[in-house]
């Protein structure tokens, strides 16, 4: 039978190694495909979700299993994150200026296997290129709501969990983003 | 229409309030055309997003797992480090603390009585070239012992006699 996440945070708890290689197979790409949305820098991104590993291996005895081991570990990656921007210059505008050298990739070509109509293409490239441009001008709590909305599909309530917030809160962090996100896509 | 539920459209066409909440704000969205749009522009927002959402440039795992185990390492070497050597870091502490006392006791001592009189002496003494005719000073001491100073008249009469 396989283990819960929680189990297996209980057995890294008491230097079970195995259980921690688990728990990383299971959360890596996760936790930097998370990162990476947060930070937009891909060797920060790396860092950042190794850091938050190494801080899970570190305090999983304090782990009470009260929470879901997953909005947990979001948590200390997500505040990692946050940490990591405001003692990097803040918040910036990035979308261009982080993608790795040379990798030439687009927005459109991350997509996972699109569909698409290259007549549109263009016209789509530029404004998903918009909208995350957008995303990334957000305040910092805002965006961390919407990337754990959108992307890890959280519910409310464990967003609130993991931003330690009350979930009225996340409710006004998600009405606002969205706002300016329809506004500026409205603008052009 | 007054109090309208804004803050609670995200959860609602997510479907995340609670049964009797849902009801209230469809509710609404029935008698407000403005929400009922506003629910929808959400709706179609949350969605793009959702399909579009940017992945991150691909990862060698394999390297990133090796960094990882070197990082859990170097760490666990730095917590060994400190509690595996507590003697020289408490000797270092130790001393670092006597030193520090006796630089604040040795700044904050004011001269006792005894000393602040022998400083004022010696500055008189300086003052009054009394410490250059030390000799003569120390006699004056050894006549006083000797009880002659209160016979100093009889002496200048015995002298004159």
């Amino acid at each position: 039978m396989e283990l819960t996440d929680e189990a297996l945070c209980q057995r890294v708890a008491e230097r079970d190694e195995a259980a921690f290689d688990l728990l990383v197979a299971r959360y890596q790409e996760r936790s930097y495909r998370l990162a990476w949305s947060i930070l937009r820098n891909a060797e920060d991104a790396r860092d950042v979700s190794q850091e938050a590993f190494i801080r899970l291996y570190e305090a999983a005895a304090s782990f009470g299993g009260r929470a879901k081991f997953s909005t947990w570990f979001y948590r200390i990656l997500v505040n990692l994150c946050l940490d990591h921007r405001r003692k990097n210059k803040g918040w910036r505008l990035w979308v261009r200026e982080d993608e790795d050298p040379g990798s030439g990739e687009s927005l459109l070509d991350r997509q996972p296997a699109p569909a698409r109509d290259p007549v549109d293409a263009l016209g789509r490239e530029r404004t998903l290129s918009a909208l995350w441009s957008a995303v990334d001008r957000l305040a910092p709590q805002q965006r961390a709501a919407v990337i754990l909305q959108v992307q890890e599909e959280l519910p409310t309530a464990e967003i609130a969990a993991v931003l330690k917030c009350s979930e009225a809160t996340v409710r006004v962090h998600l009405h606002r983003a969205l706002k300016t996100l329809k506004q500026t896509m409205e603008r052009r | 229409m007054a109090n309208h539920p804004e803050t609670e459209l995200v959860p609602y066409v997510r479907g995340e309030l609670a049964p009797a909440d849902r009801e209230r704000v469809a509710h609404h969205l029935d008698d407000c055309p403005d929400c009922r749009q506003d629910a929808e522009d959400l709706r179609e927002l949350l969605s793009q997003l959702t399909r579009t959402a940017p992945l991150p440039p691909a990862l060698h795992w394999g390297r990133w797992r090796a960094e990882l185990g070197e990082k859990l390492e170097a760490r666990r070497a730095r917590a060994r480090a400190w509690w595996w050597r507590p003697l020289p870091l408490a000797f270092s502490a130790g001393l670092a603390g006597v030193v520090l006392l006796l630089a604040v006791w040795g700044g904050w001592r004011t001269p006792t009585g005894v000393e602040s009189l022998t400083m004022e002496e010696a500055m008189l003494g300086g003052r009054f070239g009394l410490l250059q005719q030390y000799s003569v000073v120390e006699r004056l001491d050894l006549l006083e012992d000797l009880d002659l100073i209160r016979n100093l008249d009889q002496l200048a009469g015995t002298r004159e006699g």
